[in-house]
């Protein structure tokens, strides 16, 4: 329950902490609202994947799981699309819901949906690596260490907020994250994988 | 032939001994080619006509940034040969360059921006360049901070292996980053394939301060990778004969 509902309201908190910062009579919200937006889908995603294989370590089914004829890359993957499913769906509505709040453009809302779908997927993977380097160190090591490889993302992020309110090829930047998700779904299980038997041995 | 030298080379043992006898050639070589380049480049290279003597810090800036990249990818090669040949010798060169990377990627960024205060008026920039190196910085840290937690080696050598092959994604991405965006930071003016852009007489000092500068680095990651060998495999008998 902590790890599905912790990130969530940590990402609702951060949003909603956001207007409160500012001056309320503010009428440029909007300004540094998708900023604030992916860092702290960015956030929430460290958050969510901090105990994803602790407790399976500790209780030795990770090992158990290794030894049995099942595919581990495969099982590894199952477990992001859930994490993927239950966090990173939930807040990317949530994200879609937050920016209809914000401006009164819909396109920007409707872009930013599979973006945020997207990104937050590609977070995932990219944290869960970083957690199963640092298996039984406290994960927070593991997700400060794969933190620079997501900053990239970020790059490209911010880029396509510009692109979308110019109006101007947003679809390249979705693109080119499809692109990198794609590389990375089908990466980084396997690395994982390798990463705990590593840890295991 | 050459496979005996390379089986033969990649035992710690046969390496110390043998990169001794080449590390003065090495040093004195490379320090010397340094010093002239720099010589050459500070004294006798004409002033630049827009930017005046401030230009002249291309001697250390250049050579450093270059190397800030060519270090990491030494790393990644040095770990796909530990991960797919379990070469011990591969799992100590990483962790002897990361901290000299993390270094040579300091000077890279600190001198980027003094030359940054003379030429654009300000001395740190959000622009693509200088951000991704300052994330080639951040996980050179990150790396040495993964190293240090692990108190089994082993265990720490394979795990450190994986993050720099996932980190070498970021390597192409800072080389091309002033080709792909339009940003404050030049793009390449010395390339394989094109011509220089670069006049002569400022191109040849750099060549050499470049050729110069690593040499004195690689005589850094060797010196590092001694202390590494004599750390690790402090138990081995042939040590104690070395010492």
């Amino acid at each position: 329950m902590r790890s599905w509902l912790g990130p969530i309201l940590l990402f609702i908190l951060i949003m909603v902490s956001y207007p409160l910062t500012i001056e309320f009579l503010e009428q440029d919200l909007e300004k540094g609202f998708y900023s604030l937006l992916w860092i702290s889908i960015l956030l929430s995603m460290m958050f969510s994947t901090e105990d994803i294989f602790l407790e399976d370590y500790n209780d030795g089914s990770l090992e158990q799981i290794i030894i049995s004829s099942t595919s581990f890359p495969f099982m590894v993957a199952k477990k992001i699309l859930i994490y993927w499913l239950m966090i990173g769906i939930p807040i990317s509505i949530l994200s879609f819901l937050f920016s209809l709040g914000i401006t009164q453009n819909l396109s920007i809302s409707l872009f930013l949906f599979p973006m945020a779908l997207i990104s937050s997927y590609i977070f995932l993977n990219l944290f869960v690596f970083g957690t199963a380097l640092s298996l039984n160190k406290g994960s927070v090591l593991g997700a400060l260490i794969t933190m620079p490889l997501a900053l990239p993302v970020l790059i490209v992020l911010g880029k396509s907020i510009i692109a979308i309110q110019f109006g101007i090829n947003y679809l390249e930047f979705l693109l080119l994250l499809l692109g990198c998700l794609s590389i990375i779904i089908t990466v980084v299980p396997f690395i994982v994988s390798y990463v705990i038997k590593t840890h295991l041995e | 032939m050459i496979k005996k030298f390379i089986h033969q080379f990649a035992s710690p043992k046969t390496y110390l001994y043998q990169i001794n006898r080449a590390y003065k050639y090495i040093f004195y070589s490379s320090l010397f080619i340094y010093t002239f380049s720099l010589i050459w480049g500070l004294l006798f290279t004409p002033e630049d006509f827009v930017q005046g003597n401030s230009f002249r810090i291309i001697y250390l800036h250049v050579p450093a940034s270059f190397l800030s990249q060519s270090l990491y990818v030494a790393m990644a090669i040095a770990s796909v040969t530990y991960l797919i040949w379990r070469v011990k010798l591969a799992a100590y060169l990483i962790i002897a360059i990361a901290p000299i990377g993390a270094m040579v990627t300091f000077i890279a960024l600190s001198s980027g921006s003094i030359w940054g205060i003379p030429t654009w008026g300000t001395w740190w920039q959000w622009d693509a360049r200088i951000t991704s190196t300052l994330i080639l910085f951040i996980m050179y840290l990150g790396l040495i901070s993964l190293h240090t937690s692990f108190s089994n080696h082993e265990k720490a050598d394979k795990l450190l292996s994986w993050l720099v092959i996932v980190g070498f994604v970021n390597i192409p991405i800072i080389k091309k980053s002033v080709d792909w965006w339009s940003t404050l930071h030049q793009s390449a003016s010395i390339t394989l394939t094109d011509r220089p852009s670069i006049d002569p007489s400022m191109l040849y000092p750099l060549i050499g301060s470049i050729i110069g500068f690593f040499g004195l680095i690689i005589c850094l990651v060797i010196i590092s990778s001694k202390v590494q060998i004599i750390k690790r495999e402090s138990t081995k008998s042939w040590l104690k004969d070395y010492v």
